[in-house]
């Protein structure tokens, strides 16, 4: 009983997500998914992954969310969708019939019950996993050091001192160094 | 119906496509680019619950765990990375609004 | 041994193409003497390598259970021609010094022609029929971004996009036919594949031997795919005269000389061959007849020596066809190499702004006759021993249409040669100009060449003798240089191979005479110009193209949200065929 409710909660959160205006509102909508969605884990018998659901869902990418709309604003204007209201519905029927087809029917297959405790498993047998992990975790930090850099990066040649004759002065004077059209500076009045 | 509300499995099969069809229909409507990534990680608590649902039916849940461990890491990783662009669009284009941003039209 | 040296002739020119790179373009000096260096160092590997020849698979890499092993044999054929590869490679480099002097972007240059070289060594050493594919695929890529190196000239982008995209289209032929063969025989390897290619069925065994022929065809510019070359010539002429006369384009030959065991009885296939060796020889002779762009005739004749290698295997003369292939790169790159010297120093390419350049620049006056005496066949030069040897097996072998064929675009071979010799070294020259002739290094690989051209028919024995020890499927016959020399100056289709070319010779001399002939000829001169239809049928492909592409531009919307719907329709196709086909029931 208490997973159906959970089950419909869940799904009524994720539902929720979509409909809110703004978007710290659709935050919280998804922190509570993913709370409900850990518990549940944890009622299949994974608390290892309930408490890493837990804590990455609702901790992390709440933060992650929250840090992204205070730099840009949180108004979200909702407008009509783009694509027709009955295409929407019969791709997600059929997507959700198909998949249940294949889903469905695993449920009720018997296997033997394997004892392996989850540090073993995690470590010893899927080891690579952790390793790519690791390196994943890297690439993605320098990735948003990358993508959140604030100056502009101009790609183009290197600037040289543009030089300009003033009319009466030997010496030729460097203006900044950027690229520049300088105007032609030729006094009329001095032939 | 009475044998498939036997099986105490088939409640997270339920939640599976239940979360599967609301991230698709997020996909199918949001238009804006940061909601966006918000769908993105329905989708993903609906494959760890997959994950670990076909860990249990297999008898060998803790494979279901780690499997489950590897796919967190990576999608929060990506949605690491799409905040990064969705704000970079929002600064490069003034809006999040994709039908603003379809620079890569025809 | 032979392993070590595999590495190092793969290895080094990749290992100096990162080298060079890093150097940066600061420093040129340093990074010609490296690419110099290091392309040196793979010449004189692939020479120690032609002393460990056999037909065993040295070096043996696994690469997974999909691709197969990555296997090297250096057997006859594939040491033979990484040397080539990679000692006109080094020539070629040898030549760069003088001739990019003072150009930029000399890293991306030389590490393009280093990396071309390794993979060019890769791709003739390997056993492999996938890694085959690669290094193929590698040459494709290095030749498309040298023969665009000047990328701010919109003529050479275009050439090299045209001979990528060409090329590419035959590359598709070759992995169809590695597919089919690994579906049908389990495996990758080359040996097993000729072992076996008889108890195939026969419509995959033809699948699989034309697929390679549109490979060979289209990567050795033969007809219909012969319009990429020409255009190529907007490269650096070493880089024309590395990948577009002595290595690249013979990729293609060698594939038909490898394969040949396997594909001889596939019925119609000898006769496709000789189909496309002998009309790519004759348009191109042709062609080369009318053109004014000194490196264009060059292109053309490349074409047209091609055919003849490509004819010569398609009558069953493998042993020809290589030795065929050994002349042609000496003196092919040889000639390239004079005309770049020419062109470095005049300034243009045009033959009709040439002339009397024979005073200014004697030393390559003297490279440029004796290569062309090479190309025309005339006695003593490689050419001719090989090219006479092509004949005979022609003659032996072979239709005799096609084989008048081939003796009458040899006399248009000595005529065109001899017009493109006047036209730049002979006459009076125009104005005043300023002419300097060929640098030192320049100099120091044409006289090599030179020497080569001179020398390379007195290999033709121990040649023999390497490729029938270590071809086992090809069933060769090896005899000694001195009995090849006697077989070729006794042979009938000797003297009139050589009447023919006398004939030729005596036409340009006496072309005022033959005026009146030229004029009947003028309309059919128009349309050796147009290249014969074939460049407005690739404009017409590409138009056809560019239309399609506009008619489903609409489709492309840049919303998001459609092309989620394209991606989970695609998902619904997949997983309906899915439940449809396994039928999973309840």
């Amino acid at each position: 009983m208490l997973d159906w409710l959970l089950v419909i909660a869940a799904v009524v959160c994720a539902y929720q997500v979509m409909r809110a205006q703004r978007l710290i509102l659709a935050t919280l909508w998804l922190a509570s998914t993913s709370a409900l969605v850990a518990t549940l884990l944890y009622r299949l018998g994974a608390p290892e992954v309930a408490v890493m659901e837990l804590s990455v869902g609702a901790g992390l990418v709440t933060v992650l969310f929250v840090f992204a709309f205070s730099i840009v604003g949180e108004v979200t204007l909702d407008p009509r969708g783009i694509v027709p209201r009955p295409l929407v519905w019969a791709m997600i029927l059929a997507i959700i019939l198909l998949m249940g087809w294949f889903i469905l029917p695993l449920t009720n297959s018997q296997n033997p019950v394997v004892k392996v405790p989850f540090s073993t498993m995690l470590w010893d047998q899927r080891g690579l996993d952790v390793l790519a992990q690791i390196v994943l975790i890297f690439s993605g930090a320098i990735g948003l050091l990358g993508l959140l850099a604030e100056r502009e990066i101009v790609v183009g040649r290197k600037p040289r001192p543009t030089v300009a004759l003033t009319s009466g002065s030997s010496q030729p004077e460097v203006l900044d160094g950027r690229w520049q059209i300088t105007a032609n500076e030729t006094s009329v009045e001095e032939n | 119906m009475a044998a498939f509300l036997q099986n105490p499995l088939n409640v997270f099969a339920l939640g599976v496509l239940g979360l599967l069809g609301m991230g698709i229909y997020g996909l199918l409507i949001t238009r804006n680019m940061i909601k966006m990534v918000a769908v993105l990680q329905i989708l993903v608590k609906s494959a760890v619950l997959a994950l670990v649902l076909a860990g249990k039916a297999g008898g060998n849940i803790n494979l279901g765990q780690s499997l489950a461990a590897t796919v967190i890491v990576s999608d929060t990783i990506v949605a690491v990375i799409g905040l990064a662009l969705g704000v970079q669009i929002q600064r490069r284009f003034g809006t999040a609004d994709l039908k603003e941003i379809a620079t890569l039209k025809g | 041994m032979a392993a070590i040296l595999i590495l190092a002739i793969i290895g080094l020119p990749w290992l100096g193409a990162v080298c060079v790179w890093l150097v940066g373009d600061q420093r040129p000096r340093t990074q010609h003497y490296l690419a110099a260096g290091f392309s040196i160092a793979a010449g004189l590997a692939a020479l120690v390598l032609l002393l460990f020849v056999s037909a065993e698979t040295v070096i043996r890499i696994p690469a997974g259970n999909f691709f197969g092993d990555l296997t090297f044999v250096p057997d006859g054929l594939g040491a033979f021609l990484a040397a080539v590869a990679t000692i006109v490679g080094c020539l070629a480099v040898i030549f760069s010094i003088d001739y990019m002097r003072g150009e930029e972007q000399l890293g991306r240059y030389y590490s393009f022609i280093l990396f071309f070289i390794g993979a060019m060594a890769g791709l003739v050493l390997t056993s492999s029929l996938l890694f085959l594919f690669v290094f193929w695929e590698i040459t494709a890529l290095t030749s498309y971004a040298l023969i665009s190196f000047y990328n701010d000239d919109p003529k050479a982008v275009a050439g090299g996009i045209k001979a990528l995209i060409i090329t590419q289209v035959g590359g598709v032929g070759m992995l169809a036919g590695a597919l089919a063969a690994y579906a049908n025989t389990g495996s990758y390897e080359i040996g097993i594949f000729l072992e076996k290619a008889h108890t195939l069925p026969a419509a995959t065994l033809s699948v699989i031997a034309f697929g390679f022929l549109i490979a060979a065809a289209a990567k050795s510019a033969q007809t219909p795919f012969h319009t990429w070359l020409p255009d190529a010539m907007e490269a650096p002429t070493p880089v024309s005269a590395l990948i577009h006369a002595a290595t690249m384009v013979n990729a293609g030959v060698y594939v038909l000389a490898r394969f040949y065991p396997a594909f001889e009885d596939v019925p119609g296939w000898r006769t496709a061959v000789i189909l496309v060796g002998s009309i790519s020889a004759l348009l191109a002779a042709l062609m080369a007849l009318v053109a004014n762009d000194l490196k264009r005739v060059l292109a053309y004749s490349t074409i047209s020596q091609l055919g003849y290698m490509v004819y010569a295997i398609g009558v069953g003369g493998v042993f020809a066809s290589q030795f065929h292939l050994l002349s042609h790169s000496v003196f092919k790159a040889l000639l390239f190499l004079a005309a770049g010297a020419v062109i470095h120093s005049v300034g243009t390419r045009d033959m009709r702004q040439m002339g009397g350049l024979g005073k200014d620049m004697p030393f390559t006056r003297s490279v440029f006759i004796i290569g062309g005496l090479a190309l025309a066949g005339l006695p003593i030069l490689n050419g001719f021993w090989s090219k006479e040897l092509v004949l005979e097996a022609g003659l032996v072998d072979g239709p005799v249409w096609a084989f008048g064929l081939m003796v009458f675009v040899a006399g248009l071979t000595a005529f065109y040669t001899y017009r493109m010799t006047s036209m730049v070294f002979g006459g009076s020259s125009p104005a005043e100009r300023h002419i300097h002739d060929a640098g030192q290094a320049m100099k120091a690989s044409l006289g090599l060449l030179a020497i080569g051209t001179l020398t390379t028919w007195l290999l033709a024995g121990p040649f023999g003798q390497m490729l029938s020890t270590s071809l086992p499927a090809h069933q060769l016959h090896a005899v000694g240089t001195w009995v090849v020399v006697e077989e070729v100056v006794t042979a009938p289709a000797t003297l009139l191979a050589l009447g023919v070319i006398a004939l030729g010779l005596a036409a340009w001399q006496w072309r005022k005479h033959l005026a009146g002939l030229g004029r009947l000829l003028g309309g059919f001169g128009q349309l050796a110009t147009d290249g014969f239809g074939f460049e407005s049928l690739n404009r017409g492909i590409v138009n056809a193209t560019l239309k399609a592409a506009d008619t489903i531009r609409p489709l492309q919307t840049g919303l998001l949200n459609w092309n989620v719907v394209g991606i989970l329709g695609g998902l619904v196709v997949v997983l309906a065929w899915l439940a449809w086909s396994t039928g999973i029931g309840r």
